[in-house]
Protein backbone atom coordinates (compact mmCIF):
# COMPACT_ATOMS: atom_id res chain seq x y z
CA UNK A 1 0.00 0.00 0.00
CA UNK A 2 0.80 3.38 -0.62
CA UNK A 3 1.12 5.85 2.52
CA UNK A 4 -0.96 8.76 3.40
CA UNK A 5 -1.03 11.20 5.95
CA UNK A 6 -3.64 11.99 7.80
CA UNK A 7 -5.47 15.51 9.54
CA UNK A 8 -3.55 14.76 12.89
CA UNK A 9 -0.73 16.11 10.79
CA UNK A 10 1.04 19.56 12.38
CA UNK A 11 2.82 20.34 9.22
CA UNK A 12 6.35 20.51 10.71
CA UNK A 13 7.95 19.07 7.60
CA UNK A 14 10.22 16.57 8.94
CA UNK A 15 8.91 14.05 6.56
CA UNK A 16 9.49 15.88 3.11
CA UNK A 17 13.03 16.18 3.01
CA UNK A 18 13.28 11.95 4.08
CA UNK A 19 11.26 10.42 1.05
CA UNK A 20 13.76 9.10 -0.96
CA UNK A 21 11.07 9.02 -3.49
CA UNK A 22 10.30 12.84 -3.39
CA UNK A 23 6.25 12.09 -2.75
CA UNK A 24 5.86 14.49 -0.14
CA UNK A 25 5.09 17.53 -0.69
CA UNK A 26 3.23 21.33 1.09
CA UNK A 27 -0.55 20.39 0.34
CA UNK A 28 -2.64 23.11 1.02
CA UNK A 29 -4.09 21.99 4.76
CA UNK A 30 -1.23 19.57 5.67
CA UNK A 31 1.55 17.97 4.04
CA UNK A 32 0.61 14.74 1.36
CA UNK A 33 1.37 11.73 -0.30
CA UNK A 34 1.66 11.19 -3.88
CA UNK A 35 0.64 7.29 -4.04
CA UNK A 36 1.68 7.34 -7.59
CA UNK A 37 5.45 7.75 -5.92
CA UNK A 38 5.32 6.28 -3.00
CA UNK A 39 6.27 2.72 -2.57
CA UNK A 40 6.85 2.90 1.26
CA UNK A 41 10.77 3.42 0.82
CA UNK A 42 10.33 -0.48 -0.63
CA UNK A 43 13.71 -0.83 -2.81
CA UNK A 44 15.24 1.78 -0.71
CA UNK A 45 15.29 1.49 3.13
CA UNK A 46 13.98 -1.83 5.44
CA UNK A 47 11.22 0.94 7.06
CA UNK A 48 9.54 4.09 5.36
CA UNK A 49 11.30 6.71 6.17
CA UNK A 50 8.39 9.25 6.82
CA UNK A 51 7.10 7.12 9.52
CA UNK A 52 10.10 6.66 11.50
CA UNK A 53 10.28 10.52 11.47
CA UNK A 54 6.68 11.78 12.08
CA UNK A 55 6.81 13.14 15.78
CA UNK A 56 2.46 12.82 15.96
CA UNK A 57 2.54 9.03 14.28
CA UNK A 58 0.07 10.53 11.31
CA UNK A 59 1.12 8.78 8.76
CA UNK A 60 -0.66 5.78 7.74
CA UNK A 61 -1.01 2.99 5.13
CA UNK A 62 -3.73 4.54 1.97
CA UNK A 63 -6.36 2.13 2.16
CA UNK A 64 -7.34 3.17 -1.08
CA UNK A 65 -4.08 2.13 -2.55
CA UNK A 66 -3.95 -1.82 -1.82
CA UNK A 67 -0.59 -2.72 -2.92
CA UNK A 68 1.60 -5.73 -2.44
CA UNK A 69 5.52 -5.88 -1.57
CA UNK A 70 5.76 -6.98 -5.02
CA UNK A 71 4.07 -4.33 -7.01
CA UNK A 72 5.51 -1.68 -4.66
CA UNK A 73 8.95 -2.71 -5.70
CA UNK A 74 7.75 -2.62 -9.47
CA UNK A 75 6.66 0.87 -8.71
CA UNK A 76 9.88 1.77 -7.42
CA UNK A 77 11.92 0.17 -10.34
CA UNK A 78 10.30 2.29 -12.75
CA UNK A 79 10.26 5.30 -10.57
CA UNK A 80 14.17 4.81 -10.76
CA UNK A 81 14.33 3.75 -14.03
CA UNK A 82 16.85 5.24 -15.92
CA UNK A 83 15.05 6.85 -19.46
CA UNK A 84 16.22 5.41 -22.64
CA UNK B 1 32.06 32.89 -13.43
CA UNK B 2 28.98 33.57 -11.10
CA UNK B 3 29.67 32.76 -7.49
CA UNK B 4 26.46 32.98 -6.06
CA UNK B 5 25.71 29.64 -3.93
CA UNK B 6 21.84 29.21 -4.40
CA UNK B 7 20.60 28.51 -0.65
CA UNK B 8 17.75 26.05 0.20
CA UNK B 9 16.11 25.39 3.06
CA UNK B 10 17.90 22.24 4.07
CA UNK B 11 20.99 25.49 4.84
CA UNK B 12 19.40 26.62 7.28
CA UNK B 13 18.58 23.25 9.03
CA UNK B 14 20.95 22.61 12.10
CA UNK B 15 22.18 19.11 12.99
CA UNK B 16 20.32 19.69 16.55
CA UNK B 17 17.63 17.35 17.45
CA UNK B 18 14.25 19.47 18.00
CA UNK B 19 13.06 19.53 21.42
CA UNK B 20 9.75 20.83 20.88
CA UNK B 21 6.90 18.11 22.22
CA UNK B 22 5.64 16.17 19.21
CA UNK B 23 2.83 17.77 17.70
CA UNK B 24 4.07 21.66 19.39
CA UNK B 25 2.54 24.59 16.37
CA UNK B 26 6.45 25.58 17.06
CA UNK B 27 7.74 22.93 14.38
CA UNK B 28 5.39 24.50 11.35
CA UNK B 29 6.69 28.06 12.14
CA UNK B 30 9.93 26.86 12.17
CA UNK B 31 9.62 24.78 8.67
CA UNK B 32 8.63 27.71 7.28
CA UNK B 33 10.97 30.27 8.38
CA UNK B 34 13.78 27.85 6.84
CA UNK B 35 12.05 28.06 3.93
CA UNK B 36 11.67 31.48 3.58
CA UNK B 37 14.99 32.14 4.35
CA UNK B 38 17.14 31.20 1.10
CA UNK B 39 14.53 33.11 -0.55
CA UNK B 40 15.07 36.66 0.56
CA UNK B 41 18.55 37.08 -1.20
CA UNK B 42 20.78 37.84 1.87
CA UNK B 43 23.54 35.58 2.54
CA UNK B 44 23.00 33.18 5.45
CA UNK B 45 26.17 34.57 7.24
CA UNK B 46 23.78 37.82 7.31
CA UNK B 47 20.90 36.35 9.01
CA UNK B 48 20.89 36.61 13.11
CA UNK B 49 18.48 35.17 15.38
CA UNK B 50 17.83 36.02 18.98
CA UNK B 51 15.53 34.54 21.72
CA UNK B 52 14.83 34.92 25.44
CA UNK B 53 13.55 31.90 27.41
CA UNK B 54 10.75 29.96 26.71
CA UNK B 55 9.84 27.06 24.68
CA UNK B 56 9.95 29.03 21.09
CA UNK B 57 13.13 30.60 22.16
CA UNK B 58 14.97 27.53 21.63
CA UNK B 59 14.81 28.38 18.05
CA UNK B 60 17.93 29.90 17.40
CA UNK B 61 19.33 26.12 18.44
CA UNK B 62 17.64 25.13 15.24
CA UNK B 63 18.52 27.69 12.35
CA UNK B 64 21.80 27.38 11.00
CA UNK B 65 22.69 30.81 11.57
CA UNK B 66 24.67 33.10 13.47
CA UNK B 67 22.00 33.60 17.01
CA UNK B 68 21.64 33.95 20.58
CA UNK B 69 19.60 32.48 23.36
CA UNK B 70 19.73 35.20 25.46
CA UNK B 71 18.39 36.69 28.68
CA UNK B 72 14.84 35.89 29.79
CA UNK B 73 12.42 38.84 28.09
CA UNK B 74 15.67 40.83 27.12
CA UNK B 75 15.86 39.63 23.56
CA UNK B 76 14.76 42.66 21.76
CA UNK B 77 17.63 44.22 23.55
CA UNK B 78 19.99 42.38 22.96
CA UNK B 79 18.92 42.42 19.24
CA UNK B 80 18.81 45.97 19.03
CA UNK B 81 22.21 46.16 19.55
CA UNK B 82 23.49 43.83 17.00
CA UNK B 83 21.20 46.31 14.90
CA UNK B 84 23.02 48.98 15.79
CA UNK B 85 26.17 47.95 15.40
CA UNK B 86 25.99 45.79 12.07
CA UNK B 87 23.02 47.95 10.72
CA UNK B 88 23.71 45.16 7.27
CA UNK B 89 22.19 42.19 9.20
CA UNK B 90 19.02 41.06 9.11
CA UNK B 91 17.89 40.32 12.80
CA UNK B 92 15.13 38.22 14.09
CA UNK B 93 13.72 38.04 17.83
CA UNK B 94 11.85 34.81 18.50
CA UNK B 95 9.84 35.28 21.34
CA UNK B 96 6.25 33.99 23.21
CA UNK B 97 3.56 35.82 24.87
CA UNK B 98 5.27 34.98 28.45
CA UNK B 99 8.89 36.01 27.11
CA UNK B 100 7.37 38.95 25.14
CA UNK B 101 4.70 40.64 27.28
CA UNK B 102 4.95 39.55 30.65
CA UNK B 103 8.93 39.60 31.92
CA UNK B 104 9.90 41.10 28.43
CA UNK B 105 6.71 43.75 28.43
CA UNK B 106 8.97 46.96 28.58
CA UNK B 107 11.86 45.93 25.77
CA UNK B 108 8.34 44.51 23.67
CA UNK B 109 7.29 47.90 23.70
CA UNK B 110 10.37 50.36 23.46
CA UNK B 111 11.58 47.92 20.00
CA UNK B 112 8.25 49.08 18.47
CA UNK B 113 8.45 52.77 19.79
CA UNK B 114 11.87 53.54 18.11
CA UNK B 115 11.06 51.27 14.86
CA UNK B 116 14.35 49.53 15.10
CA UNK B 117 15.05 47.05 12.00
CA UNK B 118 13.98 43.59 14.20
CA UNK B 119 11.44 40.89 12.77
CA UNK B 120 9.79 40.33 15.88
CA UNK B 121 8.15 36.66 15.68
CA UNK B 122 5.91 36.38 18.80
CA UNK B 123 4.47 32.93 19.10
CA UNK B 124 1.36 32.71 21.37
CA UNK B 125 0.50 29.58 22.65
CA UNK B 126 -1.79 31.49 25.62
CA UNK B 127 0.07 29.59 28.48
CA UNK B 128 3.49 29.06 29.85
CA UNK B 129 4.79 25.82 28.22
CA UNK B 130 8.20 25.34 29.31
CA UNK B 131 7.05 25.42 32.99
CA UNK B 132 4.49 23.36 32.37
CA UNK B 133 1.14 25.00 32.18
CA UNK B 134 0.57 28.47 33.99
CA UNK B 135 -1.31 31.19 32.70
CA UNK B 136 0.26 34.35 30.68
CA UNK B 137 -0.36 37.63 29.85
CA UNK B 138 -2.96 35.93 26.94
CA UNK B 139 -4.98 33.42 28.90
CA UNK B 140 -8.42 34.08 28.77
CA UNK B 141 -10.39 35.14 31.91
CA UNK B 142 -11.30 32.05 33.64
CA UNK B 143 -8.80 29.77 32.49
CA UNK B 144 -8.00 27.20 34.99
CA UNK B 145 -4.41 26.45 35.27
CA UNK B 146 -1.69 25.30 38.01
CA UNK B 147 -1.36 28.77 39.01
CA UNK B 148 -4.98 29.99 38.49
CA UNK B 149 -7.05 26.59 40.48
CA UNK B 150 -10.06 28.71 40.62
CA UNK B 151 -10.05 30.36 37.13
CA UNK B 152 -8.09 33.64 35.69
CA UNK B 153 -9.00 36.83 37.08
CA UNK B 154 -6.49 38.63 34.98
CA UNK B 155 -7.80 40.03 31.53
CA UNK B 156 -5.72 39.25 28.93
CA UNK B 157 -4.06 41.46 26.07
CA UNK B 158 -3.75 41.35 22.54
CA UNK B 159 -0.58 41.72 21.37
CA UNK B 160 -1.52 43.21 18.45
CA UNK B 161 -3.08 45.84 20.29
CA UNK B 162 -0.16 46.47 22.81
CA UNK B 163 2.20 47.24 19.44
CA UNK B 164 -0.07 48.87 17.78
CA UNK B 165 -0.34 51.19 20.93
CA UNK B 166 3.65 51.25 20.75
CA UNK B 167 3.24 52.54 18.03
CA UNK B 168 4.50 49.75 15.29
CA UNK B 169 5.05 50.17 11.93
CA UNK B 170 4.18 46.63 10.78
CA UNK B 171 1.77 44.43 12.41
CA UNK B 172 0.54 40.79 11.34
CA UNK B 173 -1.27 37.75 12.71
CA UNK B 174 -1.66 34.26 11.49
CA UNK B 175 -1.74 30.91 12.73
CA UNK B 176 0.56 27.99 12.77
CA UNK B 177 -1.70 25.91 10.96
CA UNK B 178 -2.32 27.65 7.84
CA UNK B 179 0.97 27.44 6.33
CA UNK B 180 0.66 29.22 2.59
CA UNK B 181 -1.12 32.24 5.04
CA UNK B 182 1.94 31.94 7.15
CA UNK B 183 4.20 32.29 4.48
CA UNK B 184 2.43 35.15 3.07
CA UNK B 185 2.87 36.83 6.39
CA UNK B 186 6.49 36.00 7.22
CA UNK B 187 7.60 37.32 3.84
CA UNK B 188 5.49 40.70 4.19
CA UNK B 189 7.35 41.01 7.90
CA UNK B 190 10.88 40.13 5.96
CA UNK B 191 10.59 42.85 3.29
CA UNK B 192 9.48 45.86 5.80
CA UNK B 193 11.94 48.63 7.10
CA UNK B 194 11.75 48.84 10.68
CA UNK B 195 10.15 46.59 13.79
CA UNK B 196 8.23 44.29 11.66
CA UNK B 197 6.17 42.33 14.64
CA UNK B 198 3.86 39.26 14.09
CA UNK B 199 1.65 37.14 16.82
CA UNK B 200 1.69 33.79 15.84
CA UNK B 201 -1.17 31.82 17.00
CA UNK B 202 0.55 28.75 17.89
CA UNK B 203 -1.17 25.30 19.80
CA UNK B 204 0.19 23.86 22.73
CA UNK B 205 -0.80 20.16 22.60
CA UNK B 206 0.45 19.51 25.78
CA UNK B 207 -0.30 22.20 28.28
CA UNK B 208 -3.30 24.14 25.93
CA UNK B 209 -4.71 22.28 23.20
CA UNK B 210 -7.17 23.32 20.97
CA UNK B 211 -6.78 27.55 22.29
CA UNK B 212 -7.32 27.96 18.79
CA UNK B 213 -9.73 25.52 17.08
CA UNK B 214 -12.36 27.78 16.68
CA UNK B 215 -10.29 29.62 14.07
CA UNK B 216 -8.38 26.18 13.00
CA UNK B 217 -11.33 23.60 12.62
CA UNK B 218 -12.49 23.43 8.98
CA UNK B 219 -15.68 23.20 9.77
CA UNK B 220 -16.11 26.16 11.90
CA UNK B 221 -13.22 28.43 10.47
CA UNK B 222 -14.62 30.23 7.83
CA UNK B 223 -17.45 32.35 10.29
CA UNK B 224 -14.91 32.92 13.36
CA UNK B 225 -11.91 34.07 11.50
CA UNK B 226 -11.60 37.50 8.85
CA UNK B 227 -8.55 37.57 6.93
CA UNK B 228 -7.21 40.98 5.76
CA UNK B 229 -6.55 42.00 2.34
CA UNK B 230 -5.56 45.82 2.44
CA UNK B 231 -8.17 47.35 0.23
CA UNK B 232 -10.76 44.85 0.45
CA UNK B 233 -14.29 45.06 2.26
CA UNK B 234 -14.19 43.02 5.61
CA UNK B 235 -15.78 39.57 4.43
CA UNK B 236 -16.10 36.58 6.07
CA UNK B 237 -17.64 33.44 6.60
CA UNK B 238 -18.46 30.01 4.69
CA UNK B 239 -20.14 31.77 1.88
CA UNK B 240 -18.09 34.63 2.05
CA UNK B 241 -21.42 36.63 3.20
CA UNK B 242 -20.77 38.28 6.19
CA UNK B 243 -19.41 41.89 6.62
CA UNK B 244 -18.43 44.04 8.84
CA UNK B 245 -19.85 47.30 9.33
CA UNK B 246 -19.57 50.65 11.27
CA UNK B 247 -21.86 52.02 13.43
CA UNK B 248 -20.78 55.20 14.58
CA UNK B 249 -17.54 53.75 16.04
CA UNK B 250 -19.51 50.58 16.70
CA UNK B 251 -18.52 47.46 14.90
CA UNK B 252 -21.17 45.51 13.94
CA UNK B 253 -21.44 41.60 11.97
CA UNK B 254 -23.27 41.95 9.29
CA UNK B 255 -24.52 39.54 6.34
CA UNK B 256 -24.13 41.17 2.91
CA UNK B 257 -27.24 40.36 0.85
CA UNK B 258 -29.99 40.83 4.26
CA UNK B 259 -31.84 43.97 5.31
CA UNK B 260 -30.78 45.69 2.35
CA UNK B 261 -27.17 45.50 3.76
CA UNK B 262 -24.60 45.67 0.35
CA UNK B 263 -20.86 45.50 0.34
CA UNK B 264 -20.88 48.69 0.07
CA UNK B 265 -21.70 49.24 3.63
CA UNK B 266 -18.37 47.00 4.62
CA UNK B 267 -15.35 48.73 6.60
CA UNK B 268 -12.92 48.38 3.46
CA UNK B 269 -8.97 46.89 5.32
CA UNK B 270 -6.48 49.80 4.61
CA UNK B 271 -3.35 48.37 6.24
CA UNK B 272 -1.34 51.72 5.32
CA UNK B 273 -3.28 54.48 6.63
CA UNK B 274 -1.52 56.94 8.75
CA UNK B 275 -2.94 56.73 11.78
CA UNK B 276 -3.45 53.19 13.45
CA UNK B 277 -7.38 53.13 14.17
CA UNK B 278 -8.43 51.29 11.84
CA UNK B 279 -5.99 48.92 12.91
CA UNK B 280 -6.23 48.81 16.31
CA UNK B 281 -10.42 48.61 16.28
CA UNK B 282 -9.33 44.87 14.21
CA UNK B 283 -7.25 44.01 17.19
CA UNK B 284 -10.32 43.94 19.57
CA UNK B 285 -12.12 42.02 17.41
CA UNK B 286 -12.59 38.76 19.63
CA UNK B 287 -15.07 35.49 18.63
CA UNK B 288 -17.86 34.54 19.09
CA UNK B 289 -19.04 38.06 18.66
CA UNK B 290 -16.44 39.35 16.08
CA UNK B 291 -14.19 36.91 13.58
CA UNK B 292 -10.34 37.19 14.42
CA UNK B 293 -8.64 38.86 12.40
CA UNK B 294 -5.89 37.05 10.73
CA UNK B 295 -3.24 39.08 8.24
CA UNK B 296 -1.53 42.16 8.06
CA UNK B 297 -3.38 44.73 10.43
CA UNK B 298 -0.60 47.73 9.67
CA UNK B 299 2.34 48.30 7.29
CA UNK B 300 3.43 51.65 6.84
CA UNK B 301 6.58 53.55 5.76
CA UNK B 302 8.97 54.98 8.76
CA UNK B 303 12.36 56.03 9.50
CA UNK B 304 14.16 53.02 11.05
CA UNK B 305 15.84 54.03 13.97
CA UNK B 306 19.43 52.30 12.61
CA UNK B 307 19.68 54.60 9.64
CA UNK B 308 18.60 57.14 12.14
CA UNK B 309 21.69 56.70 14.57
CA UNK B 310 23.87 56.18 11.65
CA UNK B 311 23.25 59.56 10.45
CA UNK B 312 23.62 60.97 13.90
CA UNK B 313 26.76 59.30 13.90
CA UNK B 314 27.36 61.04 10.33
CA UNK B 315 26.41 64.20 11.00
CA UNK B 316 28.05 64.36 14.22
CA UNK B 317 31.56 63.33 12.69
CA UNK B 318 31.27 65.95 10.15
CA UNK B 319 30.57 68.73 12.77
CA UNK B 320 33.32 67.85 15.26
CA UNK B 321 35.59 64.69 13.61
CA UNK B 322 36.33 61.76 14.41
CA UNK B 323 35.79 60.86 18.40
CA UNK B 324 38.34 59.74 20.21
CA UNK B 325 37.21 57.87 23.44
CA UNK B 326 40.51 57.74 25.58
CA UNK B 327 40.27 61.82 24.87
CA UNK B 328 37.27 62.08 26.39
CA UNK B 329 38.02 60.41 29.52
CA UNK B 330 40.61 61.94 29.86
CA UNK B 331 39.20 65.59 29.15
CA UNK B 332 37.12 68.19 31.25
CA UNK B 333 37.02 68.07 35.01
CA UNK B 334 39.22 65.70 35.63
CA UNK B 335 41.25 65.07 39.08
CA UNK B 336 43.73 62.53 41.14
CA UNK B 337 43.07 61.42 44.36
CA UNK B 338 45.95 60.58 46.22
Amino acid sequence: MALMITDECINCDVCEPECPNSAISQGEETYVIDAAKCTECVGHYDESQCIAVCPVDCIVADPNHGESKEQLHDKFLKLTATPA
Amino acid sequence: MNDIVALNKKDFETNQDVRWCPGCGDYAVLAQVQKLMPTLGIPRENFAFISGIGCSSRFPYYMETYGMHSIHGRAPAVASGLKLARPELSVWVVTGDGDALAIGGNHFIHAMRRNIGLKILLLNNRIYGLTKGQYSPTSELGKKTKTTPHGSIDRPFSPVAVALGAGATFVARTVDSDLAHMAQVLRRAAEHEGTAFVEIFQNCIVFNDGAYDAITDKSVRDDARLMLEHGKPLLYGKERNRGIRLRGLEPEAVTVGENGVTEADLVVHDEAADHSGLAFFLSQFDAPKLPVPLGVFRAVSAPAYEDMNNQLHADAEVRRGRGNLAGLFNSGDTWTIE
